[in-house]
């Protein structure tokens, strides 16, 4: 036990000084017999913006979730912002305040308004006092571009309003870290560029994100790095120009000669 | 402006959506000539003509059985209307029936104030239905008065004549000459509401609404006029005496009240407008909330059981224990929001809890004596410790805690000291209400205690913590297997056996028991249903935003789940209430037992059973439908923001 605690703190303390966000070491998780994750290791730096492609079932999404413990991972190790997920619940409180997600399906909470769906957690979590919460909330609202919706419940918004009020929702934790899981997929063509916009304009503020998507055009203009990924392998990881132009493995030519 | 208020759900969107539906009405239906919508409904085939005229025949004559039964010289309907009281209240003393009024009351002003702030989501009733409605309803009077057989002829002493092949009935002719007024009730019908239908244009007709409080204010002053004017007659059953005098209005220890009744009702009505076109609506509408919370517990302690209180004792003892635990839990709070307390909080709030359960272990084995509310007291303070990490923060959260809280201890040690303290209300049976206000006083208790206790049931039961869900599956299990008039006589009869010594429970109250643990088990499986009908990704993204387990159960699962479960829920409640008539099986004089023993024994109306009994068949009806309909409008009004 001691032993694992040292490697554990020497790691972290490692970790911290080199500014890493996100570090995974040989994570791999199996759901059954399938192995969904085969030990995966990536490091994600501060303000860089990381985009994970993939044929469906790679992998990808099963990944990203791992990150804020929705799924656990069963060997290696993630660290996020010096903090290793671990059972230990107190870490994992605290890493799921620090990291703020946005899901395929919104998952909005239908019953609240939108003010509320924003407020509730900066409330509730980080003990944010009412009117403050809600001016942070309206801020926020108007950043995503739909501020007139505050009073709105979910269900009367379109998908994309519904969307940014989830990336609203996410950024009020004020989050150190963002994670996208497909964001556009659940989309009508006409409402994945508003939601694309939103998601440029929080890139080029400097935060730091992990986006699973389908856009090839958004991977190009946005990512600092691109990583593929393919049966819970990471097959190839580079910068946008080499991996579009000049993928050095079969797997990701063959990938990027179905979808582009 | 927007907090978390699941009363605005219902306010906000509702409005904006009769506005869209006024810019864009769908096409107008040519309405069908009513010959043309008999033709086509009632006789579109040979085979619908012959099921028509067959059912219809059916109805007709179970119609007239009813009639008959209802309206038989034979009835009577004496026994019901002498002892209304009896009915109602059983016992209760006269020179305190006021008391029974300001309950009433009370409940009237609440109820009026709620249905003023409610904004007003359902249009009403269109004036073609209230018209067609009115002129159907005299059709029905009319038909009635065809349908009852003749009239009995009764002799000079008012019996009923007889001859060999049975009674003497007038012709038919004469029976309906005799019905003149009826006749002219069916007329009056008829003619107001065609002239409600012809007044209004075929457009207008159907676009303009009566609301439906209106509505039910306007019909319930006819009543309460009606009772001032019309010869209802004057019939009563007090100190053992019998009065019935028919040609008389009815009497004034009953109208009187009544029409206070509905002036009170109207007032608060008006009260509740004019706060929430003031913008007040909001704040108020929690307030009032938490009065509909503590009525059934003031009205029954409080107002009904009149305590008598012992002034030494309350000055020497209650106050400074009200006053100590106040101050100490505030302290304890106060340790407790410091954000610098972190994990050693909950380590204090779970020994707090620890300690709490401690002391009724202790009162079983008699270990060291405590008063009652001293115990609960300690369990209050424990449940505040465990809570109190969610409100820690800034200096004004913190102080508005410790405000709620000495408003809780308050209430509770006032609550806790009246009900120790005898009541002053001297009545023949050990429980001071009876007749239908027990079966209200129970359903109340019953459903204010089941619900919290089913909706923890039922998350106990979907709990990951395996002691949690293990107790609560078996404790559902068991109850559910087990006939609930088992479970009454258990509870009455064998519970204070288990009871420590000094600590005894009435029958009223063992059997509220009984019932809350009977109702909870059904209520925790109709609320698990709900919490199965939630989505994966709600619970992924308020874990996701950092909500603690308990509360993404308060903020996202439970509003979501018992939305889902209405339906059921009100069954249940339906049921509960229904399932009160089994208390005149555990001794207890309710209105079934009123109808079915009490009446048919006394001397005046000896074996007079079956008007009771269809008489408590109507009180229970009138009920369970309101309930019926009112959880209609909920299910509307709640699915409004969901979609």
């Amino acid at each position: 036990m001691s032993s694992v605690g040292d490697a554990t703190t020497a790691l972290t303390e490692e970790l911290a000084a080199r500014n890493d966000m996100i570090v995974c070491q040989g994570v791999s998780k199996w759901f059954g017999d399938f192995q969904a994750l085969d030990s995966i290791s990536a490091v994600i730096k501060e303000r860089e913006v990381v985009v994970v492609l993939g044929p469906s079932g790679s992998g990808k999404s099963t990944w990203i979730r791992c990150i804020n413990r929705l799924e656990v991972h069963q060997e290696g190790r993630i660290v996020i912002d010096g903090v290793e997920l671990t059972n230990d619940l107190r870490n994992i409180e605290k890493i799921r305040s620090e990291v703020g997600m946005v899901f395929q399906q919104f998952n909005l909470f239908p019953h609240l308004t939108v003010l509320d769906n924003v407020t509730l957690a900066p409330i509730w979590v980080r003990k944010k006092p009412k009117r403050e919460a809600e001016e942070i909330a309206r801020s926020l609202l108007e950043r995503v571009g739909i501020p007139e919706q505050a009073e709105k419940y979910p269900g009367q918004l379109s998908g994309g309003q519904q969307q940014r009020v989830a990336i609203a929702r996410a950024l009020a934790m004020e989050p150190r870290i963002m994670l996208f899981d497909e964001p556009t997929s659940a989309l009508d063509p006409e409402m994945i560029k508003e939601v694309l916009d939103v998601m440029k304009e929080l890139a080029r503020s400097g935060m730091t994100m992990m986006v699973v998507t389908h856009e090839m055009g958004f991977a190009r203009e946005v990512a600092d790095r691109v990583i593929f990924m393919e049966e819970g392998q990471l097959v190839e990881t580079g910068t946008p120009e080499h991996f579009f132009t000049n993928p050095t493995e079969d797997r990701t030519k063959l990938f990027l000669s179905q979808i582009l | 402006m927007a907090e978390m208020r699941p009363v605005d759900i219902a306010a906000a969107s509702p409005a904006s959506q009769t506005a869209e539906e006024a810019v864009s009405l769908p096409p107008e239906q040519p309405s069908t000539p009513p010959r043309e919508w008999i033709r086509q409904n009632l006789f579109s085939t040979p085979f619908n003509s012959a099921l028509t005229v067959v059912f219809g025949l059916l109805v007709l004559l179970t119609a007239r059985g009813l009639l008959n039964f209802t309206f038989s010289e034979e009835r009577e309907w004496d026994a019901v209307r002498t002892n209304l009281r009896l009915l109602f209240t059983h016992a209760y003393p006269e020179e305190q029936y006021v008391r029974i009024w300001v309950c009433v009351g009370t409940i009237a002003v609440l109820a009026g104030l709620s249905v003023g702030l409610a904004a007003t989501t359902a249009r009403g009733v269109s004036v073609k239905r209230l018209s067609s409605g009115l002129m159907a309803l005299g059709a029905v009077v009319a038909l009635g008065v065809v349908l009852r057989e003749p009239s009995a002829l009764s002799n000079a002493d008012g019996s009923v004549r007889r001859n060999d092949s049975g009674v003497i009935r007038e012709s038919f002719a004469e029976a309906m000459v005799d019905r003149w007024g009826w006749w002219l009730a069916a007329a009056l019908l008829a003619t107001a509401g065609a002239a409600l239908w012809f007044r209004f244009g075929d457009e207008r007709r159907r676009s303009t609404f009566v609301p439906s409080v209106e509505l039910f204010m306007g019909v319930t002053a006819i009543v309460v006029l009606s009772a001032w004017v019309y010869p209802w007659g004057h019939y009563a059953f007090t100190d053992g005496e019998f009065i019935a005098e028919p040609g008389r209005t009815v009497a004034m220890s009953t109208k009187l009240p009544w029409t206070v009744m509905w002036l009170l009702l109207a007032v608060a009505l008006a009260a509740g407008r004019r706060l929430r076109q003031a913008g007040a609506g909001s704040n108020f509408t929690l307030a009032l909330n938490l009065c509909w919370l503590a009525c059934p517990f003031v009205l029954y302690w409080v107002v009904l059981r009149d305590p008598d209180l012992d002034w030494d004792r309350v000055l020497s003892v209650d106050i400074p224990l009200g006053v100590l635990f106040a101050a100490g839990g505030a302290a304890v709070l106060w340790l407790l929001t410091d954000q610098r307390i972190g994990e050693l909080g909950r380590i204090i709030a779970a020994l707090l809890l620890g300690l709490a359960a401690f002391n009724w272990v202790a009162a079983f084995w008699g270990w060291y004596p405590m008063l009652q509310k001293v115990r609960l007291s300690f369990l209050l303070v424990a449940l505040a410790a465990l809570l109190a990490h969610n409100f820690a923060g800034d200096r004004s959260k913190r102080l508005r805690l410790l405000t709620v809280w000495a408003v809780v201890m308050a209430v509770f040690h006032y609550m806790a000291t009246l009900m120790n303290s005898p009541s002053s209300v001297e009545t023949p049976t050990e429980a001071f209400v009876g007749g239908f206000g027990v079966t209200l006083v129970v359903a109340a208790f019953t459903l204010l205690l089941s619900f919290p206790l089913g909706v923890m049931l039922a998350l106990a039961r979907t709990s990951k913590l395996p002691i949690f869900r293990v107790m609560s599956t078996s404790f559902i299990e068991v109850i559910r297997g087990v006939p609930l008039i088992t479970v009454l006589i258990f509870f009455t009869i064998i519970l204070n056996l288990f009871l420590p010594d000094g600590m005894e429970i009435s029958v009223l109250a063992s059997a509220v028991l009984g019932y809350t643990l009977f109702s909870a088990a059904y209520l925790a499986e109709n609320v698990r249903g709900g919490l199965q009908s939630i989505r994966r990704g709600q619970f992924e993204a308020s874990d996701a935003v950092g909500l603690t387990a308990l509360q993404r159960t308060i903020f996202i699962v439970l509003p979501q789940s018992l939305r889902v479960s209405i339906p059921p829920l009100v069954g249940q409640a339906i049921a509960t209430f229904k399932e009160t008539s089994l208390l005149a099986v555990i001794g207890l004089f309710d209105v079934l037992r009123m109808a079915n023993n009490v009446i048919p024994a006394q001397t005046e109306f000896l074996g007079v059973k079956r008007e009771g009994l269809l008489f408590v068949c109507g009180v229970y009806w009138i009920f369970a439908y309101s309930m019926s309909k009112r959880s209609q409008r909920l299910e509307k009004q709640l699915g409004v923001g969901e979609r």
